[in-house]
């Protein structure tokens, strides 16, 4: 299968510290991939890269023909404001921006599917409420249905099921597996081990410096795990330069 | 060398002082409250005294405070002149403090005085003070302030009698203008909204009604009933002209203008003369602007 | 009776027509912008843009004298390089908006009074600039209308990006571009309905119509439109009745107006239907489901 997206030595951090430090690899097109390691490894650093939110500190993001836009992200921390008086609906409805643009109608067609959206991540009858009245699992599960909307080829999730019931963790993982049986590319960063083994063929485990990415039973050993959890997680203010830096180019 | 020379700048100052203080010496040191009297007072005075006005131009005699230096000009002054009807209320204290033995002599003594119309009034016994708005009355200032500048320097008595006929035949000239004009104006347009109530005098001689605005007055901001009521009664006493300094919006004087087919006139001068600069440095330079703006604004 | 009070005012003065066009002009083009501000925590750019505008206002001075129309192309120039810079760094930086700003309008205001007092003159330049709603001719007239138009095509189509920019930013981040520019002009309509009408209208009409409706319209609905819709019928009808109110009594126009909009948010907060105080004493009974 060709590579979806590829890494090249990248590094990305913040203010010159690096928080994904030489990362290199493939993910090929319609993988399945969890990204785990502990708190601080660099999961949600590296998403942002991928999306191109940030650009790396050193080493190149592939994408291929892709263009960074049509990757889906759903962001571990939502910065979005819940006071504002936005309907689920119309809310879901965004995730339609890069088929209508600014100005596109909704018509008959987009509305079935908006409907058809919210009823795959079983909040059929929340079309009206504000946003601002959900729970955290219909949150999640409402960012689920915009993240259908936007029918990617690839799908970047960061800790999508943290904080959410069985119930709901449950619903949403069979929708994942339903992306892979429509072989679209998609990278969850995890915490849960059990969800990554019963559910994610490859695994990424990242401490800042990749430390193993493969077949999922390959990389979740003991031994990776605790060299994954002796990763160094607070930045060093007295650190030097790298010897190993490449030049860096955007994703 | 240098001896000498110090001797000699001594020697000349000394020649020279006493001579320029002289001089000085021989010019009367007069007091006017304010520019109009001191315009008078130079007219009649000429070359024989030296006036010095508390009030400069462009100020407002009713809310004057003086100042300390106010005080040692009244004492080193000889004669002081006044308007008196209330205008200075803050006149006597500073003449009682600065223990002058200066004369003192009111220019509209003899005046016939009228009523403040409106509810702005200047003192308790309520006369207008404004009489000079009226050419008559001014002659009648000038002759006053000559007899006073006679009883105190006699020596210049020929100097100034002559001075005020001549001022005095430059006011009834003045006089017969402003009534060669204002009959030019049709009578039933001899009638302005203005917001001074300093004109009682002049409305009175000369026979162009000064109309206070209602409502509105010097608030910066009107509200729609002053508005309102402003427009009614232009309308309806088919007032031509609008005086209004005062409400600071050319905007809002315009829309008014707009709305009624009233002019819109220029500024008015009352209280007090302009600077050099102005249009009104002189009290016969503001007569003739005052007259040339009612006469513009009314005609057309 | 009713007639009397309500419609022969407007009927009788022509001043008092172009009063009442001159606030639904006001309210058509500043009341969305005015939502827009309060939802994104903007609401005291308008003090703040009153005084941003000075050296602009001190330039045009400066080169034309009293020239009403040189000082409001130029404090729009000033109003528009604050916003634009100040959202810029805003969005490039880690400063956030409310910062931002208050650093640019404060250099700007240094700047203008410097200027000012290197000329040597006292005149109020703010003042100067500052209209009054009786005094509607027809070149302002003419400009708030324009104002409003433009404002509201504009909004039509920048209000999709507007409205995600607030929710998700970083979701408009990563599938449009529309972002950025879509918040500078959203700033520049700010600094034109704000410059415009204070030249128009003087500050208190001009900051208070934008802001004191779009509170209004958060008490009474959940849902954008519908607060956008309720924002410039609360301006449009404090426009009304504050006119009829000044005609009726020596309250002055503009603060007239502003005190019955603010009666009407006072009313929104105890009793509106969207956590109005009132109701949330008095819930009632809960529902079934």
């Amino acid at each position: 299968m060709s590579a979806q997206l590829t890494f090249r030595d990248v590094t990305l951090g913040y203010d010159r510290h690096p928080a994904v430090h030489h990362l290199s690899g493939e993910v090929a097109a319609g993988a399945l991939v969890a990204v785990v390691g502990p708190n601080g490894a660099g999961k949600s650093t590296l998403f942002r890269g991928i999306v191109g939110i940030l650009k790396p500190l050193a080493g190149v993001i592939g994408l291929g023909s892709l263009n960074p836009r049509d990757i889906a992200y759903l962001p571990q921390t939502a910065d979005i404001d819940r006071s504002f008086p936005i309907s689920v609906y119309d809310f879901v409805g965004a995730g339609l921006w890069r088929r209508k643009g600014i100005f596109g109608g909704l018509g008959k067609d987009e509305q079935h599917r908006i409907r058809e959206a919210l009823a795959a991540v079983g909040l059929s009858g929340f079309e009206n409420r504000p946003i601002g009245t959900l729970s955290g699992g219909q949150m999640q599960r409402m960012l689920f249905a915009r993240v259908l909307l936007q029918d990617a080829r690839v799908i970047v999730l960061d800790e999508p099921f943290n904080a959410i019931d069985a119930k709901t963790s449950a619903d949403l993982i069979a929708l994942v597996q339903r992306w892979h049986t429509e072989k679209r590319t998609v990278l969850a960063a995890l915490h849960d081990m059990e969800l990554v083994r019963a559910n994610f063929p490859e695994t990424l485990l990242l401490a800042r410096s990749p430390v193993a990415w493969g077949a999922t039973p390959d990389v979740l050993t003991a031994e990776n795990l605790l060299a994954a959890r002796h990763m160094c997680e607070a930045f060093d203010d007295a650190a030097v330069p790298c010897a190993e830096h490449a030049p860096s180019q955007a994703a | 060398m240098l001896r000498f020379v110090s001797i000699f700048v001594v020697a000349l100052v000394a020649l020279v002082g006493p001579a320029s203080a002289n001089a000085d010496a021989a010019r009367l040191n007069i007091v006017a409250t304010f520019s109009i009297l001191g315009d008078f007072a130079k007219n009649v005075g000429g070359e024989r005294v030296n006036v010095t006005t508390l009030v400069g131009p462009n100020s407002d005699t009713h809310v004057y405070t003086p100042t300390p230096s106010d005080a040692k000009k009244i004492t080193d002054a000889k004669l002081v002149i006044v308007n008196g009807l209330g205008l200075e209320g803050w006149l006597p204290r500073l003449v009682k403090s600065s223990g002058s033995k200066a004369a003192t002599v009111v220019a509209t003594k003899g005046v016939a005085t009228r009523k403040i119309e409106d509810g702005h009034s200047h003192d308790p016994s309520d006369a207008d003070p404004h009489a000079w708005q009226s050419v008559v009355n001014a002659k009648t200032y000038v002759t006053n302030i000559r007899d006073a500048l006679i009883a105190a320097d006699p020596a210049g008595a020929e100097a100034y009698k002559a001075n005020a006929a001549s001022y005095l035949s430059k006011l009834d000239a003045l006089d017969r203008d402003v009534r060669e004009a204002v009959a030019k104006i049709p009578p039933e347009r001899r009638s302005v909204i203005s917001t001074h109530d300093a004109f009682g005098y002049f409305a009175a001689a000369y026979g162009i009604k000064f109309i206070a605005p209602q409502g509105v007055s010097t608030e910066s901001e009107p509200s729609a009933r002053d508005i309102a009521a402003i427009i009614s009664q232009i309308k309806k006493q088919k007032i031509p002209a609008v005086f209004l300094e005062n409400v600071s919006d050319p905007r809002l004087m315009r829309r008014i203008a707009a709305e009624t087919g009233a002019n819109i006139g220029g500024t008015l001068y009352s209280d007090s003369l302009t600077d050099e600069k102005g249009p009104a440095p002189t009290y016969i330079d503001m007569v003739r602007h005052n007259i040339k703006a009612l006469t513009s604004a009314l005609s057309s | 009776m009713i007639y009397d009070a309500l419609i022969a005012p407007f009927i009788e003065f022509e001043f008092m027509r172009r009063a009442l066009a001159g606030v639904i002009a006001l309210s058509l083009g500043g009341a969305p912008i005015g939502v827009f501000l309060m939802l994104r925590r903007m609401s005291l750019v308008g003090d703040a843009m009153a005084h941003a505008i000075l050296p602009g206002a001190a330039v045009g001075f400066l080169l034309s004298g009293l020239n009403l129309f040189a000082m409001t192309f130029g404090g729009l120039i000033a109003g528009f390089a604050v916003a634009l810079l100040s959202g810029l760094v805003a969005r490039s930086t880690e400063l956030k908006e409310d910062a931002s700003l208050a650093a640019f309008y404060l250099v700007s205001l240094a700047l203008g009074v410097t200027i000012v007092s290197v000329k040597g003159t006292n005149i109020d330049l703010l003042h100067v600039l500052f209209g009054n709603i009786l005094a509607m001719d027809d070149q302002t007239l003419l400009v708030i209308a324009f104002n409003a138009t433009i404002t509201l095509l504009v909004l039509a189509v920048i209000y999709r990006p507007l409205v995600i920019e607030c929710v998700d930013p970083v979701f408009l981040r990563t599938v449009s571009r529309a972002g950025a520019p879509a918040h500078l002009a959203f700033l520049a309509l700010v600094v034109i309905n704000l410059v415009n009408g204070f030249h128009a209208l003087g500050t208190l009409l001009a900051v208070g119509l934008m802001i004191l409706p779009a509170g209004i319209a958060r008490f009474w609905s959940r849902d954008i439109t519908g607060m956008i819709a309720i924002a410039v019928a609360s301006a449009a009808l404090s426009g009304f009745a504050g006119l009829l109110v000044s005609f009726h009594t020596k309250v002055p126009s503009g603060p007239a107006i502003i005190l019955v909009c603010a009666g009407l948010y006072v009313v929104s907060v105890l009793f509106g239907s969207v956590s109005g105080l009132v109701r949330q004493l008095f819930p009632g009974r809960h529902l079934e489901a």
